[in-house]
């Protein structure tokens, strides 16, 4: 029952959610899958040792494949699910923010009894909700594959730490893109801002590894905060949550103070 | 009981003004035409009206609060809106659509719901997407009178409606009027806002240029006489314009002419027509009378 602009958009996004809970469930399958192949006694420590410094980042740390935890931690969490939950991220925050605005539907919600301020929250928590479903896909995809893969096990607490944050960094990713839209309006502000954050979290990140005077800027990529490995090994760092969500609830508050003002197209 | 005030209000974008120090009030119960030409500020005053846009001076006010965009919600909760290019969510179905307004206003709607399903027929259980242009305009026009508010706005509402559903709206414009809702609609068809309205505004590049009771502006615009009479000498009256004669089939002779002049004296006329066989005198549509303003206000 609709009962809500919540409620209302997860049914909206329906199969939105359906399609990238299945990606995602896939992608860590298929990571999970790999495990065997990816060992070091698999012959792709030797082949992986020869590569240029540069895509080493693109790889992950060798030590991290000796053991499946690490090795899930490095290769589905660090380097593939950013990328890929920050394309989801923008591709969703652009739909719940602009998209409405240009088609002119956000003018039909806004001439009811809803205030913007519900509105902005609304819609913000069914992005964070989707997301939510999103992780849940891929925590699974891991389990469903794991029990046929020799030597596959991982802590609870590391798996759960791991989903958390990879949620946490979700949310900011599509906080920020979705503020952006919200304040501006505009499809194209939006998505510059959420590609300069998320793909330039990422390569920074990547590329940091390789070239020497990037490392000085790595502080100002999102992904920074989710050292997916090192999560696994100790735990989740404080300093990272609070970064996270202190970057979503700039970027929220910025916008929700221009959007509950602005002249709506 | 003021309903809508709007003072002095200016909108610009970047250096158009799309609205000029417009001023008007609504009474409750009202029914008002606001009518004018493509990018007369119609809209961006019904924009404002809604607190989608903030005017950049003056203010605007409904039910005595000033409307600003983060504060309009409180206004909707008594208002109807429906607009010829609405966009209604696509993915849902009418059904869906309707069952979440309910939820927004709250209240018991189902028998409103009933009596406007009854009247309009529309489409409940297709996606609004699928739906076409007239369908999805009864679905607004529903949507806008089923929490039973004190004021509906529309904005080009029948555009998009076949001629039945169009007589449809207007009974119940007629009927909402006679119960004491307030309603304000934009219009470019001027034969709907001369049936159903009780007062016009006229807005030109973005001014109020005429604020007339429609009764008025009918007298104003004249009347058009048809006679038909047995005697072939019968004259047009002194101050006639446009006379016209010709024969009808049986012999009866026609005057035809356009009438500005007092009632009174065509009363008389009439009185004094020969073998007098048929009489028709029809008030000019408001078209031909905004055209008249139109060309004054151009002119001047």
């Amino acid at each position: 029952m609709m009962r809500s602009v919540l409620t209302k958009t997860l049914y909206d996004k329906r199969l939105f959610i359906l399609g990238w809970t299945l990606g995602l469930m896939a992608i860590a399958m298929l990571m999970t899958s790999f495990f065997p192949a990816m060992r070091p006694e698999g012959g792709i420590d030797a082949l992986l040792a020869n590569l240029p410094a540069a895509f080493q980042g693109l790889i992950g740390d060798l030590a991290a494949l000796d053991e499946f935890d690490t090795y899930i931690a490095s290769q589905l969490f660090d380097i593939r699910v950013p990328l890929i939950g920050g394309i989801m991220a923008i591709i969703l925050a652009l739909g719940l923010s602009t998209r409405e605005e240009e088609d002119g539907e956000l003018r039909t919600l806004l001439s009811l009894p809803i205030s913007r301020t519900k509105l902005f929250i609304e819609k913000w928590l069914a992005m964070v909700l989707i997301m939510g479903i999103s992780v849940v896909g891929l925590i699974a995809g891991v389990y469903l594959i794991m029990p046929f893969i020799d030597d596959a096990a991982i802590a609870g607490e590391a798996m759960l730490q791991l989903a958390l944050m990879t949620w946490l960094v979700m949310i900011s990713y599509s906080s920020v893109t979705y503020a952006a839209g919200m304040a501006s309006g505009r499809r194209a502000v939006a998505s510059a801002v959420g590609i300069t954050v998320i793909i330039g979290s990422f390569l920074l990140s990547t590329f940091a590894v390789a070239v020497e005077w990037l490392s000085d800027y790595e502080f100002l990529s999102l992904l920074q905060y989710f050292p997916a490995v090192d999560i696994v090994y100790d735990g989740v760092m404080l300093r990272d949550v609070v970064v996270l969500s202190l970057v979503t609830l700039i970027a929220l508050v910025a916008a929700w103070l221009v959007f509950r003002r602005r002249d709506i197209a | 009981m003021t309903v809508i005030r709007i003072q002095e209000v200016t909108k610009q974008f970047g250096d158009v003004a799309a609205v000029s120090d417009a001023s008007f009030e609504v009474m409750k119960g009202e029914v008002i035409g606001f009518v004018g030409a493509n990018g007369a500020g119609k809209s961006t005053t019904i924009n404002m009206l809604l607190g989608f846009i903030a005017p950049s001076h003056g203010t605007v006010r409904v039910f005595g609060e000033t409307v600003t965009p983060h504060v309009a919600h409180r206004q909707h909760a008594r208002m109807g809106f429906a607009a010829g290019d609405m966009e209604l969510p696509g993915n849902l179905t009418s059904k869906q659509y309707l069952q979440f307004l309910t939820h927004q206003y709250g209240g018991d709607t189902a028998k409103r719901l009933a009596e406007l399903t009854e009247r309009f027929q529309p489409v409940l259980h297709k996606k609004i997407a699928t739906l076409s242009r007239g369908n999805k305009q009864k679905i607004a026009l529903i949507a806008a009178f089923l929490p039973s508010p004190e004021l509906v706005i529309l904005d080009e509402p029948t555009s998009g409606l076949d001629p039945i559903m169009q007589e449809k709206f207007l009974e119940l414009i007629r009927g909402e009027a006679a119960a004491g809702t307030t309603i304000f609609m934009s219009s470019h068809y001027l034969g709907e806002v001369a049936d159903v309205c009780s007062r016009v505004i006229l807005m030109r590049d973005g001014r109020i240029v005429s604020d007339t009771p429609a009764a008025e502006l009918l007298r104003a615009s004249g009347k058009h006489v048809r006679v038909i009479s047995g005697y072939g000498r019968t004259a047009a009256p002194k101050g006639a314009e446009a006379i016209a004669k010709s024969k009808t089939e049986d012999g009866g002779y026609v005057v035809e002419f356009d009438w500005r002049g007092e009632p009174a004296q065509l009363q008389q006329w009439l009185a004094a027509v020969k073998q007098l066989r048929d009489i028709e005198v029809t008030e000019f549509n408001l078209e031909a009378a905004f055209r008249g303003m139109y060309d004054e206000e151009s002119a001047a």
